[in-house]
């Protein structure tokens, strides 16, 4: 029976069976795209309602009356004689405020001395202290301050804590939760936008209000400093040697795949590596973002060469060999003809590269950049050199906050993934962009 | 089939440009082309025909080196031009291809502006001293290959949007914007319409008075239309090689005529 005596009109066995195997295939791609989807979307709906609010910060505004007696003992304003009063001194301050404050809305309540201080976060007398010092003429006066509110008060207006959970928290109370609403419904307590959360350093375990992100943020654009100032011309360079001029033969064989390996490897190895070779045996600074920079150009270079090799293997020969029967050398082929064209190809394997080591953890733990870092770390110091002092990193910061017991660091840590997030988006927004821009057919 | 009359005006004692003795490339330890030896005569545009694969490609990249690029080929016997052995140890490759252009199967400009496709030799080689000499040294070019008319108002115009046939003659004028001596044509038209290859045809007419040309082709009517001189090769051999008119009239070989009879190849 020959196919030619069949109707066209009829579909026979065998075409039915393979345009149903089409449709299959066509289902599993949809189904496939459709996880892929979901999952992100579960990811960022996830992320996004835990995290959004660690951008909006609830601040209690206070008329604080600075009695000179206390706080200046000689009355020379002298700042080393002032510095001696700690923060202890400056606490009893703030709660006579609120209570002052209280008792002038007419608020009745049972709520101890102490209670009414804790609603204030223990933050608050450091920024106080550094204000009146920073500022000593106020010294005897009244100075009106925004500090920031406990991290249960906090909570209480991002919804968080509820006046049925607060029962239960030995932390804090419902009574002081409607003294709070109180005070905001005159306007003494407010929430809107968090600078701080961006541009402050971290904060010890009993005050997730006032943590930040500011060290780890100048961290991590530290070590990207270092990872691209290094991994970029190493990369470029290893890659065109490999690609261009070095012999086809077993040496560059055994090159190509361990160049290749070395991307497989867990990233928690080169941390090893990075502890033996530059704190153990160079004896560069453990916790310093050049160390933490090299760990990561260790792990972005096979990144950064194999997308090279690629963009480069891409380029068509013919436009070598028209360079090269030209009369160019074998550099000025490569340098005039085939970078330039590699040269998209290039980038967007760099910033993946980077991006991938921006996201990178493990690798930090080992070389102590897990540390609790108070101090924004300057790009150069006399005694530490360049990028030597100790700074934390963008994920390694979400890692030590995950791990601490107050609830408000919970919204911290994803507060702290958006932005990460947000770095990585515009990482490859860049990416796309430059690609675009440089992108040129042949 | 058309006979070039011009033949005849050619001196048999053309002064020789090229010569090559017992020529024997490999790739890799398989032979390309075996013990070629062929004289290549100044103003004269030599055709090189024969089946795919029998080396005429392999032997004229020899001429300017270009198998260099390639790791595993192999080329002994000895390649003379102007009486110098161009596989000597002193010679530097990239002066030999400044000397010996080539133009190559598929039209491959630079995706850079039709200036500065043309002005990229004169570069790199320091031809030009000034801006107006570079010019000067570009117009120039492309009035020899006859696309000055075409691309005068647009220069800075990239290279890869011309059509086909105008991409080949840009790189016609990109290889001789560096002034050779030797120009090297490896089926310049067989990615082109017969429009195209027309003009392509009467440019390297129009050439021959100041080049040595030679072109690779598998048109055979496009070796009798073009070439004072014909080689023939066939399994890496040179079947024969002769005056155009002769080896398609009266070819001494039978595998020669077989080919260009159309019985092999």
């Amino acid at each position: 029976m020959s196919i030619q005596s069949k109707s066209l009109l009829v579909q026979d066995e065998r075409t039915k069976r393979r345009n149903a195997a089409e449709k299959r295939f066509h289902a599993y791609g949809l189904g496939a795209i459709g996880v892929a989807a979901l999952a992100l979307v579960l990811l960022l709906t996830s992320v996004v309602s835990n995290g959004a609010s660690s951008f909006r910060q609830t601040y209690i505004t206070l008329e604080i009356s600075l009695p000179a007696d206390t706080l200046d003992k000689d009355g020379q304003r002298d700042h080393a004689a002032m510095a001696s009063v700690s923060t202890f001194g400056y606490a009893p301050l703030l709660r006579d405020a609120l209570q002052g404050r209280i008792a002038e809305l007419d608020i009745t309540t049972a709520l101890p001395d102490k209670d009414v201080a804790d609603m204030i976060s223990k933050e608050a007398a450091a920024t106080l202290r550094n204000h009146v010092l920073a500022n000593r003429h106020l010294v005897g006066g009244v100075v009106t301050l925004e500090l920031l509110a406990d991290g249960r008060i906090d909570g209480y207006f991002k919804g968080r804590v509820t006046l049925e959970s607060a029962a239960l928290d030995g932390n804090t109370s419902p009574e002081a939760l409607q003294i709070a609403q109180a005070l905001a419904d005159v306007g003494v307590i407010d929430t809107r936008f968090n600078w701080r959360f961006l541009t402050a350093p971290d904060a010890s375990d009993q005050r997730p209000e006032a943590a930040g992100l500011g060290v780890a943020i100048l961290g991590s654009l530290y070590m990207m400093l270092v990872v691209l100032v290094l991994a970029l011309p190493i990369g470029v360079a290893a890659s065109i040697y490999l690609e261009e001029f070095a012999p086809k033969n077993r040496m560059s064989d055994l090159i190509e795949v361990n160049i290749s390996n070395l991307a497989a490897v867990p990233s928690i190895v080169y941390g090893i590596l990075g502890l033996a070779i530059f704190i153990n045996f160079l004896g560069l600074r453990q916790s310093s973002p050049l160390v933490g920079g090299l760990v990561l150009t260790l792990m972005t270079l096979p990144t950064i060469i194999i997308a090279t090799r690629a963009a480069l293997k891409a380029v068509p020969p013919s436009i070598r060999d028209a360079a090269l029967a030209l009369g160019a050398t074998k550099m000025q082929s490569v340098f005039h003809h085939v970078l330039p064209l590699a040269a998209p190809g290039i980038l967007t394997g760099t910033i993946i590269g980077l991006a991938q080591a921006l996201g990178e953890t493990a690798p930090l733990l080992l070389i102590g950049m897990v540390a609790f870092v108070r101090d924004y770390p300057a790009a150069y110091s006399e005694s530490a050199g360049l990028f030597g002092e100790a700074a934390t990193a963008l994920p390694v910061q979400v890692f030590n906050w995950t791990q601490r017991a107050d609830p408000g660091f919970a919204e911290r840590a994803s507060g702290a993934i958006i932005t990460l997030l947000v770095f990585l988006a515009v990482m490859n927004t860049v990416a796309v962009l430059l690609r675009r821009r440089f992108e040129r057919r042949w | 089939m058309k006979v070039n009359t011009f033949t005849q005006l050619v001196p048999d004692m053309a002064e020789q440009k090229i010569t090559a003795r017992n020529v024997h490339v490999t790739y890799g330890g398989s032979t390309a082309i075996k013990d070629v030896s062929v004289d290549i005569a100044a103003n004269t545009v030599t055709a090189f025909i024969g089946p795919s694969g029998c080396g005429k490609s392999t032997f004229l990249r020899c001429l300017n080196r270009m198998n260099d690029t390639i790791d595993t080929c192999r080329v002994s016997g000895e390649i003379q031009i102007d009486g110098e052995d161009i596989y000597d140890r002193s010679v530097d490759p990239v002066q030999l291809r400044a000397k010996v252009g080539m133009v190559f199967q598929k039209p491959n400009p630079f995706p850079k502006s039709i200036y500065d496709n043309v002005a990229y030799g004169p570069k790199i080689h320091g031809l030009a001293r000034t801006k107006a000499e570079l010019n000067i040294i570009v117009e120039d070019a492309l009035r020899k290959a006859a696309l000055w008319d075409e691309v005068k108002d647009r220069l800075d115009k990239t290279g890869t949007g011309l059509s086909g046939g105008q991409q080949q003659r840009l790189c016609i004028a990109r290889a001789i914007a560096t002034s050779p001596e030797v120009l090297l044509m490896d089926e310049p038209c067989s990615a082109l319409d017969p429009i195209a290859t027309a003009q392509i045809e009467e440019l390297v007419d129009d050439i021959r008075k100041n080049y040595c040309v030679v072109i690779v082709t598998h048109s055979m009517q496009q070796a009798a239309r073009i070439s004072q001189k014909t080689a023939f090769f066939h399994l890496g051999s040179l079947v024969e090689y002769g005056d155009t008119d002769q080896v398609f009239t009266t070819p001494s070989d039978p595998r020669t005529e077989s080919y260009i009879t159309g019985r092999i190849g």
